[in-house]
C-alpha cells in the first residue's frame, strides 16, 4: 500500500464520517464544523487528483467565505436552537431505503459503462498549472465567465432588497 | 471578429445595457417611481423592437454560444412577454420602496433565459439557468412584509438548488460518460448504455421541476400563491416558456439516439400532469393557486405534444408558447389590477364582477377561453396542433386522455366566467379605473389571443424554422 | 504511481450526494437543509474533477465546471441565507414546518 493509496483512504474516511456527522448533529454550529472538515477533506481529494488550483480554491471560497457566512448568521441571529424536534422515524428510514437503492442503481449502470479499473494517469502537472486555467478561462469560456458576475450583482442586490431591514 | 461578436450577441449585449442604466440611476439620479417606470417600459419597448431587426445566425467562442432564427424568434417571445408584465404590474409597483431593483433582477432572469437559450454547451446552460432562478428567489419575496411571500420565496430557492443539485449530478455522469460537454459533439456519443439513460432521468427530473411536471409540482401552488402577482405571471409564462423551448431543442438534438426511451417516459408523465393538474385545479379557491393548477394541466399538454418528436411537435410548442404568454397574460392582468387596488383574491370575490367592471370581466373571460380552448380564440389552435403533434407517433391513449381532460378543463375555467357573470355578490369588487398601462398591455394580449389564432401566417412561419427528426 | 480504481472514487462522491439528499429531507431547520445542498453539490464537483483527470486528461472542462458550480453556490447560498433572514423576521422561527401558512 503505498502512501497515496493510504492518504486517499484516510481522506474518503473524514469525508464520508463528518458528512454523516453534519446530517445528524442536532445543532446547527457543530454542522457547521463538521462541514468544514469536510471540505478539508475534499479540498485534500482535488490535490490528490492533481488539481491544485481548484483545491485551494475550494478552501478559500467554500471554507473560508460561505461558512464563516454561515456561522455569522447563525450567531447573530441566535438560530441555534438546539430543540429540534426530529420527523418521524419511519420517514427516515423510508428515507435511507430510497437512498440506498438509488445507489445500487448508480453502482449497476456504471458498472456496465466500462469506466471500471482506469487508473489515475497522473503527468507532468503541466495541464493543472495556472497559466493554462487562465489562458482557457479567458479564450473559451469568457461567456460564463462573463455571466457569473452578472450572476453575482443580481444576487448582491436582490439579498441587500431583502436583508435591509 | 470582434464586430461578429456584437451583432450574434446583439440581444443580450442591449438587456445588459438596460440593467446598467437602471442601476446607475437608481444610484446616481433620484427618480419618482414613475418617472422610473415610464422610463423602464420605454427601454423594455425599444429592446422589443430591436429585436426584430439585423439578426444573423452563427455561433461564437468554439460553440459556447448559438444563434439561428428559431433562437431568435424565441426571444423575442419572451421579450413580449416581458413587456407585458411590466406594462402590468405599474399599479402594484408604483407603490413599491424599490422599484429599480425589480426591474433590474426581472432583466438578470430574462438575460440568464436567453444565454440558456442560445447555450451550445453544458457550462453555458448551466449557468444561465442558475441566473434565470436565483434572482426570482429573491423577487418572490418581494413583498417585504407578508409573511406568505418569504414561505414562498423560501421554497422557492430549497426546491430549486435541490433540483439543480440532482441536474448537475446527471450533467456529471454523462461528461464522465461522453467525455465533452458540447452539444453537437454529444450527439453521436449517446448510445443506449444504462449510464446515459440513468443521467437522462436526473437531467430529467431537473427539466421537470422548472415546468413543474407531476411529480415535481409541489412548490408551484405555494410559490404562486405568495408571490407578488407580476413575479407569477413571469414565472408562469417566461420562465416556464424559456425552459421548454430548451427542453426541446436538448431532447430533439443531443438526446436522439436515445428516443425510444424518452418517448415512454414523456407519455407517462404527460397523461399523470394532465390529470393531477385537472384534478386539483377543481378544488381552489384563490385565483393564483387556481391558475397555478391549470398551468401544470397546460404542460402536461405540452408534453404530449412533445412526445410527437417531429417538426411538427416543435412548431407547435413554440406557437403554444406565444399564445400561452397571451392567454394568460390577459387573465393575469386582471387579476394583477384586482390585486393591486383591493387586494382581494379569491374566486369567491369575483362573483357579481360584470355589474363593475364589464370591461375587466370581458378580457378574463376571453383569456379563460383561450386557456380552455374554444374556438376561435387562440389556445383551441394551440392545442388542436399539440394534439395532432402528438397524434404523429400513432400512440392513441395520450391523446384521448388529453382530450376527455380538455372536456373537465372547461368544468373549472367555466366556473369562473359563471361566478363573474351570473352570480350575485354582497359586496363586490368596486369599479376599477385601469391605469393607460393596463388598458394597452391587456388590448395586445387579447389582441393576440384573437389574432394569432385565425391568421395562418404566424404558425406557417414558426414552422419553417422548426425542426425535428 | 497511483492505483486507485476510478470507482472508488465515485463511491465516495455519491455516497456524498445520498448523504446530502438524506439531510435535504430530513432536517427541519432551514440552515442546516442549506448545508445538505452544499454538499450535494461538493459531491458533483468531485464527480467532475475525477472524470476529468482520469478519463480525459488532455483537457480541462471538468475542472472549469467545478470552478463555475463552486462560483454559483456561493452566489445561491448568499441569497437564500438573505431569505432565510427576511423569513426568521417574520416568522421568529426557522423550523421548516413552522412556514404552514399555504396549503392544499
Amino acid at each position: 500500500m503505498d502512501i497515496s493509496q493510504v492518504l486517499f483512504y484516510a481522506l474518503s474516511a473524514m469525508a464520508l464520517g463528518s458528512a454523516i456527522m453534519v446530517v445528524i448533529s442536532r445543532n446547527p454550529v457543530h454542522s457547521v464544523l463538521w462541514l468544514i472538515i469536510t471540505f478539508f477533506a475534499i479540498s485534500g481529494h482535488y490535490i490528490l487528483m492533481n488539481a491544485q488550483f481548484l483545491g485551494i480554491v475550494n478552501l478559500i471560497v467554500y471554507a473560508g467565505a460561505i461558512m464563516v457566512l454561515f456561522l455569522f448568521v447563525i450567531m447573530l441571529m441566535n438560530l441555534n436552537a438546539e430543540t429540534e424536534p426530529q420527523k418521524n422515524k419511519w420517514l427516515k428510514l423510508a428515507g435511507v431505503v430510497a437512498g440506498g437503492c438509488l445507489l445500487l442503481v448508480l453502482v449497476a449502470a456504471l458498472k456496465q459503462a466500462e469506466v471500471k479499473g482506469k487508473v489515475a494517469m497522473l503527468e507532468t502537472g503541466d495541464i493543472g498549472l495556472i497559466r493554462n486555467l487562465g489562458k482557457a478561462l479567458f479564450t473559451d469560456f469568457v461567456v460564463p465567465f462573463e455571466i457569473s458576475s452578472i450572476l453575482f450583482l443580481s444576487a448582491m442586490v436582490g439579498a441587500v432588497v431583502i436583508g435591509k431591514k | 471578429m470582434l464586430s461578429d461578436f456584437f451583432i450574434l450577441m446583439k440581444q443580450e449585449l442591449v438587456i445588459m445595457v438596460i440593467i446598467f442604466v437602471l442601476l446607475l440611476l437608481k444610484i446616481g439620479a433620484d427618480m419618482s417611481n414613475e418617472k422610473m417606470m415610464n422610463l423602464a417600459n420605454g427601454l423594455l419597448l425599444l429592446n422589443l423592437a430591436a429585436g426584430f431587426t439585423g439578426n444573423q445566425p452563427g455561433v461564437l467562442f468554439n460553440e459556447m454560444y448559438v444563434t439561428n432564427p428559431l433562437i431568435v424568434l424565441e426571444k423575442n417571445i419572451l421579450n413580449l412577454g416581458t413587456l407585458i408584465i411590466s406594462l402590468q404590474s405599474f399599479s402594484w409597483l408604483k407603490k413599491h420602496d424599490h422599484v429599480p431593483e425589480f426591474y433590474v433582477l426581472l432583466l438578470c432572469t430574462l438575460l440568464g433565459m436567453f444565454f440558456m437559450i442560445s447555450s451550445g454547451n453544458l457550462i453555458l446552460f448551466y449557468i444561465g439557468l442558475e441566473l434565470s432562478s436565483i434572482p426570482l428567489a429573491t423577487m418572490a419575496n418581494f413583498d417585504l412584509a407578508a409573511k406568505r411571500s418569504s414561505e414562498a420565496a423560501m421554497k422557492f430557492i430549497m426546491s430549486s438548488a435541490f433540483a439543480s443539485g440532482l441536474l448537475l449530478f446527471g450533467i456529471s455522469l454523462l461528461y464522465g460518460a461522453t467525455g465533452t460537454l458540447t452539444f453537437s459533439e454529444m450527439t453521436a456519443l449517446i448510445t443506449g448504455s444504462p449510464l446515459h439513460i440513468f443521467a437522462f432521468v436526473l437531467l430529467l427530473a431537473g427539466f421537470a421541476f422548472k415546468i413543474s411536471v407531476v411529480p415535481f409540482h409541489l412548490w408551484t401552488a405555494d410559490v404562486y400563491e405568495g408571490a407578488p402577482v407580476a413575479v407569477t405571471s413571469w414565472l408562469s409564462v417566461v420562465s416556464k416558456g424559456s425552459v421548454l423551448f430548451v427542453f426541446v431543442s436538448v431532447l430533439y438534438t443531443v438526446f436522439k439516439p436515445i428516443a425510444g426511451n424518452w418517448y415512454n417516459m414523456l407519455f407517462l408523465l404527460s397523461v399523470v400532469t394532465i390529470l393531477i393538474g385537472n384534478l386539483f385545479a377543481i378544488r381552489q379557491n384563490n385565483i393564483k393557486r387556481f391558475l397555478a393548477f391549470s398551468s401544470i394541466a397546460q404542460i402536461g399538454f405540452i408534453l404530449v405534444g412533445i412526445t410527437g418528436s417531429s417538426q411538427v411537435s416543435s412548431a407547435s410548442v413554440v406557437y403554444f408558447v406565444l399564445i400561452y404568454v397571451f392567454s394568460n397574460l390577459a387573465a393575469f392582468g386582471v387579476v394583477a389590477l384586482v390585486s393591486a387596488v383591493t387586494g382581494r383574491e379569491q374566486v369567491s370575490d369575483y362573483k357579481g364582477f360584470y355589474k363593475t367592471n364589464p370591461v375587466l370581466s370581458w378580457v378574463l373571460t376571453i383569456a379563460l377561453f383561450s386557456l380552455a380552448g374554444v374556438p376561435p380564440t387562440a389556445g383551441f389552435f394551440g392545442k388542436f396542433f399539440l394534439l395532432m403533434a402528438g397524434a404523429g407517433k400513432g400512440n392513441y391513449i395520450p391523446i384521448t386522455i388529453a382530450a376527455l381532460n380538455m372536456i373537465l378543463s372547461f368544468y373549472y375555467y367555466l366556473r369562473i366566467v359563471k361566478a363573474v357573470f351570473m352570480d350575485a355578490n354582497e359586496q363586490p369588487i368596486e369599479r376599477l379605473t385601469i391605469p393607460a398601462y393596463s388598458k394597452l398591455a391587456m388590448f395586445i394580449c387579447v389582441a393576440g389571443i384573437l389574432i394569432t389564432g385565425l391568421a395562418g401566417f404566424v404558425y406557417d412561419y414558426i414552422y419553417a424554422l422548426s425542426f425535428g427528426f | 504511481m497511483s492505483s486507485i480504481p476510478l470507482t472508488h472514487i465515485l463511491f465516495v462522491s455519491t455516497a456524498l450526494f445520498f448523504i446530502g439528499v438524506y439531510g435535504l429531507f430530513t432536517r427541519r431547520n432551514l440552515i442546516t437543509m442549506l448545508m445538505a445542498i452544499e454538499l450535494m453539490l461538493n459531491s458533483v464537483n468531485i464527480n467532475f474533477v475525477a472524470f476529468n483527470k482520469y478519463l480525459y486528461p488532455h483537457t480541462l472542462n471538468g475542472v472549469f465546471f467545478s470552478l463555475f458550480i463552486i462560483t454559483v453556490a456561493a452566489a445561491e447560498a448568499a441569497v437564500a441565507i438573505a431569505i432565510i433572514i427576511n423569513l426568521y423576521r417574520n416568522h421568529r422561527s426557522i423550523d421548516v414546518e413552522d412556514a404552514q401558512e399555504m396549503k392544499y
